[in-house]
């Protein structure tokens, strides 16, 4: 077995064999993130349930015909609970009493405004006692009522106008005059489809890729600097540095097996929140828009940069971490000293989730793409796209920052500092003291 | 008898600290050479310069004719280093342990198994070598990397207070699978140890360090008889009075 495949079997054996890793890493995702899912899933269906069958109280000071109607077609929907009361003051107090969400009030004079043309009012009282969902959404289940109570007798009313006037015409035609058809063109492709659901759809999709790589990221990095600290916890290292192996292939070994365990992690992470945004967001209505034709989608080529692109970047977190946790000397400040290095990570990742790197302003462009993990969060999204030169000019740019901080690894693996090496709160309380003096 | 180490003046600051003051020593094939003196006598800095592991600031040590800085992978080749506080990877076995550490020094399987049985030997751990080494005592993770130091027949090992911590039946296991290996195997050995006793009983020529500096060299029976004393304890102190 050559030194490289021995170290790094090593490395995923001690790291895999720690119980904190294996339950942290991998169960960790694949456990809590279902568990979630199925807590949101459950609260969600208890709300529909709530909405399907909450019931509306109903108020009117108004006996005519239109009231009447109306009580009548919100009776055949839902369970109404007709208030009787001498004030609206009196009919508030009663409602509040109900197990009712809300209250339909129609004032005297609503049936006659409404036959004489002029709009009746109405009042919908939400019942807010305990601030969820299920009390808000219940109003706007009255509200939507209403609404199609309100355009169905519209066109009964214009339909009898017509005849009145003798005119032959389609009364929603009349109603709404005017029907717009939203299309969007795509790299020259014109598709039947509004640039709000394209939006939606590349939004819901490509929003994946940004958390997989940061995630995957956050536990390569804590991986190798936990590789390197357990070295030192272990007091292991001294005995790895003497061995007839170049320090070069120990660099490599703990790079390789920090990545394949950082691989591990990040397919469990998006099995887990697969299933977390399957079953938390089921309730929601997500579009089924098939983009491939327009282009819009990662096809082989944009797979393979993707692929080289998380490569890269993953290698240069990885020896970054390792540059940093050479001068700690348990896994505890390993791991600290690391976590300075999730601030450039998650913030680009965080902020180019939502908006594009050309909506912000130039300072703040400037300072990101300085960032080499922007490119990282870029690449992705430029692959999605299908802008490959985008994704190789990103690519270029963080192999450039993997080459240098892969030599600085390099170096401190080759010198006496990968033992001698030390960050404590007293060296840095005394440079401190030096800056002072 | 050809020179298994040679050092020459050597000197090694950190920062403001000098740990070595001008060090020179030669070592012959085949001898157990100690290395002797108290805590922070640079005792372990010497062995770090011999094993590769730091760089002097000046002076020159050579293992086998190899410069320890110009050839550093070479020197890795040939000897074997135990450092003082050193530990296992804990959630391996000692098995597991023992395979890891002889694949880099063995070119197939038949080699790598012929040394897992010599260490299975020199350890005396049997069937607990399946266990994890979590699972361990200190002197049997000692036993352990004893075993790692020498089952693949260095021709120089290092052996930094290989009994440090020990109780008294571990520390005598332990210097008995020493002595018993170097004088079947032939090994050259490097120790240190601030344990006079240890010393006189293992080791065939001793030099005396304190801060930095040799101040006495020879076998355990010259050392005694120059300094008039009863043990080398007693040696050691004369030494650093008169020094």
């Amino acid at each position: 077995m050559g030194s490289l495949t021995s170290l790094t079997l090593k490395e995923i054996k001690e790291l895999v064999r720690d119980p904190k890793i294996l339950f942290g890493v991998v169960l960790m995702p694949l456990l809590l993130f279902p568990v979630m899912g199925s807590a949101i899933q459950v609260s969600q269906q208890s709300v529909e349930k709530a909405i399907v069958t909450s019931t509306f109280a109903v108020y009117t000071e108004d006996s005519g015909v239109v009231a009447s109607t109306m009580l009548d077609y919100l009776e055949t929907n839902r369970t109404v609970t007709v208030i009787q009361a001498d004030s609206l003051t009196q009919a508030i107090a009663q409602f509040q009493g109900t197990t009712s969400n809300a209250m339909v009030y129609m004032p005297s004079g609503f049936s006659d405004n409404v036959t004489a043309g002029v709009k009746g009012n109405m009042i919908i009282y939400g019942n807010v006692k305990n601030m969820n969902i299920a009390e808000t959404q219940s109003t706007n289940v009255v509200g939507t009522l209403v609404n199609i109570y309100s355009y169905y007798y519209s066109l009964a009313r214009i339909e009898n106008l017509l005849q009145a006037a003798g005119e032959a015409a389609n009364p929603d035609a009349i109603r709404t005059p005017i029907s717009i058809n939203y299309q969007s063109i795509i790299k020259g492709t014109v598709l039947n489809i509004s640039p709000d659901a394209i939006i939606s759809v590349v939004m819901n999709q490509s929003i994946m890729l940004p958390i997989m790589i940061m995630v995957m990221v956050m536990f390569a990095i804590q991986m190798a600097a936990t590789s390197i600290a357990l070295e030192k916890e272990q007091k292991t290292l001294e005995t790895l540095m003497t061995l007839p192996v170049g320090r070069l292939t120990v660099l490599g070994g703990k790079l390789t097996g920090s990545i394949v365990i950082a691989v591990a992690g990040a397919i469990a992470y998006m099995i887990g929140f697969g299933y977390y945004m399957g079953s938390a967001m089921s309730f929601t209505q997500f579009s089924t828009v098939n983009l491939g034709s327009a282009g819009i989608g990662i096809q082989p080529v944009g797979y393979v940069l993707l692929g080289l692109n998380i490569f890269v970047t993953l290698v240069s977190a990885l020896a970054l971490a390792i540059c940093l946790a050479v001068f700690a000397d348990n896994v505890r400040s390993a791991q600290s000293l690391t976590g300075i290095l999730i601030v450039p990570i998650v913030i680009p990742a965080i902020i180019l989730m939502f908006s594009d790197i050309e909506m912000l302003p130039p300072t703040f462009q400037w300072i990101l793409l300085a960032i080499p993990y922007t490119h990282s969060i870029l690449a992705s999204k430029a692959a999605f796209l299908g802008d490959y030169w985008t994704v190789l000019r990103s690519i270029a740019y963080i192999s450039v920052f993997t080459v240098v901080v892969l030599y600085a690894a390099a170096k401190i693996f080759s010198t006496e500092r990968i033992i001698t090496a030390r960050f404590t709160s007293k060296s840095l309380s005394g440079l401190f003291r030096k800056r002072q003096e | 008898m050809t020179d298994a180490i040679v050092v020459s003046d050597l000197r090694k600051s950190f920062g403001n600290i000098e740990a070595l003051r001008g060090v020179s020593f030669v070592v012959r094939e085949n001898e157990i050479f100690g290395l002797i003196g108290p805590n922070g006598a640079g005792k372990t800095t010497a062995l770090r310069i011999v094993s590769t592991l730091i760089s002097p600031t000046s002076g020159r040590v050579e293992v086998f004719g190899h410069d320890v800085v110009k050839e550093p992978d070479k020197v890795r080749g040939i000897l074997s280093y135990l450092p003082e506080e050193a530990g296992a990877y804990q959630y391996l076995s000692g098995m597991e342990y023992l395979r890891f550490m002889a694949e880099f020094y063995s070119h197939d399987r038949a080699e790598t198994d012929r040394m897992i049985k010599n260490a299975e030997e020199i350890s005396g751990l049997g069937e607990r070598l399946r266990d994890r080494v979590n699972g361990y005592s200190k002197g049997m993770k000692r036993r352990l990397l004893l075993a790692r130091a020498l089952m693949m027949k260095p021709r120089l090992a290092i052996l930094d207070e290989p009994t440090s911590g020990l109780d008294v039946m571990q520390a005598y296991h332990v210097r008995e699978s020493i002595k018993e290996y170097s004088d079947k195997m032939g090994v050259t050995i490097l120790v240190s140890s601030h344990n006079m006793l240890e010393v006189e009983y293992l080791c065939h020529k001793l030099a005396l360090i304190n801060e930095g500096v040799i101040i006495a060299e020879g076998t355990p029976a010259e050392l005694k008889e120059r300094y008039n004393a009863i043990n080398l304890e007693q040696a050691f102190m004369e030494a650093t009075q008169l020094g």
